[in-house]
């Protein structure tokens, strides 16, 4: 259906792309596709999942297959917002320098940012990626360093909740997708993955995945993919539906049990959020070789889009960890299209 | 010398009065007969003090059981100037075997007059009670002669039950059409999604193409329970497995509904419509159990 040769010779690049992340990282199907819509669809990633079960390793694979530069910091409580921008040592003659740190290193052509348990730092450094992450660019020695390229992956654990920061809602907004990674649930990948050798390496892992070199001409693709993928008016008044859903999902009829509707959201998506959304399902669409969006591309990028965007009363937010999925899922049940 | 003795005596006769405290003072009690048991007797005290005189109510009987037989139920005091009105009902609750005398008891009211305290003793007061009946209960032919007392005769309502029922039978009508309006009945509406829609789509033409597909869609989903997608036709067939049997049927109408509301340079014909009203007389078929 799908007539634009670029547009189609990118979809299959960017399939085996998944193609290739899914066999270095076996199990994760449905991470692995969500990354490759929100890398597509130039969009910042946060993964939360348990100890152990591959994010970090997920990601370095997407950054390797992705190629452009790389760059990766972990998050400690004592990281401050400079350590980001410059570090400073003696040289061998005994002098004091200044060298750019992890963000200005590679100048206008970082391309993978990579930040390791953010939720161990602090405020201030999350307010430093704030504009890096909305206007991709930062201030530094008084003057703008701009980063067109810059791609936030970021995970962080659920396990432990001492010594670590909670994302600030404005931080967490301009993520697009937060994308949760459980364990495998096959049993032959699970097998898989604790006797074979390979997996036991990730280094090497890793080092197998080959770099596509196509990263710096993202932008230019994403620009044309927004532009020709076709929305209809019926979509748009979908989304529209499920935005609205997303403030008063009382009016829609989405009933929890045990809540009082009317008093559960202190707020619902935002004008960001939307946009995210729409440029994700965008991106599904042409994946899957249609030129229009259907509302199951929307449906499909939903959960991973706003599950993180909506803010339950404090009197909710200890349950959160289950109202929110079923709010998510009340919402797509209930909203109909056309 | 006359002068003068009466002038003493007349002293002497004031002097008295002048140290007693209360210049009036009377208890006034109904007749001291014929009361029988349950009853209430009244006894008023009324009380004038001398000036600078006040009543300690405090000093009065509390309401409530006196005695193991007497039963004090009100006091009411009433003040207009020095004069004191103490209005006391007692209830008898003795059974006696014969007429007996009994004894409302006295008691000592207190007056005082700054710190110093006097007493006013109210006498006890003797009357006698009656049993209500003889000690040895008569018979007679008709059995008992004590008898309960006549039930009260019924008010006439003839004309109210003729009232709730007409009023009933406009209601529950009226109610039952609310109900189904607000669809109170899922089952019976449930059973009727398609031949309604039916009735509908027999009058569009293939230019309201987008009406006949939403009224297929919202058929559905009333049948549903909720919007019904293409990726949860499977969830749909669990629930209603009678419709996989129009499976294919259905995934085209999913596909065609798709392709019409969402992508653009879509024309219908009246194919269309036509395999569109098909899919609902087979799905009211199924309806209605006959397939």
């Amino acid at each position: 259906m799908n007539t634009d040769t670029p547009l189609t010779d990118w979809r299959e690049l960017a399939l085996q792309f998944e193609q290739q992340i899914n066999q270095t990282v076996i199990g994760l199907q449905p991470a692995v596709r969500n990354i490759v819509l929100a890398v597509f669809a130039r969009g910042h990633v946060l993964l939360e999942g348990n100890v152990g079960v591959g994010k970090t390793t997920l990601l370095r694979a997407v950054a390797q297959g992705l190629g452009g530069d790389y760059q990766r910091i972990e998050g400690t409580i004592d990281l401050m917002p400079a350590d980001l921008i410059y570090y400073t040592y003696l040289n061998d003659q005994g002098r004091p320098c200044v060298d750019p740190g992890p963000l200005l290193k590679h100048g206008d052509t970082l391309a993978t940012f990579f930040f390791n348990e953010i939720n161990r730092a602090r405020p201030q450094v999350h307010a430093l990626l704030l504009r890096a992450m909305a206007e991709r660019s930062i201030n530094a020695f008084n003057r703008d360093y701009a980063l067109p390229h810059i791609q936030v992956f970021a995970d962080r654990n659920r396990v432990e909740k001492e010594e670590t920061f909670e994302l600030p809602a404005a931080a967490k907004d301009r993520f697009m997708m937060e994308i949760h990674i459980d364990m495998p649930d096959s049993d032959a990948v699970l097998d898989e993955l604790m006797f074979n050798p390979r997996f036991h390496d990730t280094d090497r892992l890793i080092q197998d995945v080959t770099g596509s070199g196509v990263y710096y001409r993202l932008n230019e693709l994403a620009q044309t993919l927004q532009q020709q993928i076709q929305t209809s008016p019926k979509l748009h008044a979908y989304a529209l539906a499920l935005w609205k859903a997303t403030h008063r999902p009382q009016h829609y009829g989405v009933q929890l049990s045990d809540v009082e509707m009317p008093q559960l959201l202190m707020a619902g998506a935002s004008p960001r959020a939307m946009s995210y959304l729409i440029r994700a399902a965008k991106t599904r669409a042409w994946l899957e070789n249609r030129n229009h969006v259907l509302p199951e591309d929307l449906q499909a990028v939903f959960p991973v889009c706003m599950t993180h965007r909506l803010f339950l009363n404090p009197m909710y937010a200890y349950r959160k960890e289950q109202l929110l999925p079923e709010l998510i899922k009340g919402i797509l049940d209930q909203v109909a299209a056309p | 010398m006359r002068i003068a003795l009466i002038l003493i005596f007349s002293l002497l006769g004031c002097s008295g009065s002048i140290d007693e405290p209360v210049s009036y003072f009377n208890v006034e009690t109904p007749r001291p007969f014929g009361y029988l048991n349950g009853d209430e007797i009244p006894q008023r005290i009324i009380i004038e003090t001398r000036s600078g005189i006040t009543l300690q109510t405090g000093s009065l009987p509390a309401k409530g059981q006196i005695n193991r037989w007497l039963n004090l139920n009100r006091v009411t005091v009433k003040q207009s100037g020095q004069r004191y009105q103490i209005d006391l009902l007692y209830q008898v609750f003795y059974a006696p075997l014969e007429v007996k005398a009994l004894t409302l008891p006295g008691f000592t009211v207190q007056l005082s007059q700054g710190e110093k305290t006097v007493g006013k003793s109210i006498p006890a007061w003797t009357f006698t009670l009656s049993p209500l009946r003889e000690l040895v209960v008569r018979q007679t032919e008709q059995g008992e002669y004590m008898r309960p007392d006549s039930p009260p005769s019924l008010l006439a309502n003839d004309r109210a039950g003729y009232g709730l029922a007409a009023g009933l039978s406009v209601a529950a009508p009226i109610a039952a059409y609310l109900g189904y309006l607000y669809a109170c009945f899922p089952g019976l509406s449930r059973r009727t999604v398609f031949k309604r829609a039916l009735r509908k789509l027999a009058g569009l033409s293939k230019a309201d193409m987008a009406q006949a597909l939403t009224l297929i869609h919202q058929a559905l989903n009333s049948l549903n329970g909720q919007p019904l997608f293409a990726d949860r036709l499977s969830d749909f067939y669990q629930r209603n497995p009678q419709y996989r049997q129009i499976n294919s049927q259905l995934a085209w109408f999913f596909n065609y509904s798709n392709r019409y509301f969402f992508s653009d340079g879509m024309i219908a014909v009246t194919q269309d419509l036509q395999q569109l009203k098909d899919l609902c007389e087979r799905c009211r078929k199924i309806e209605r159990g006959s397939r």
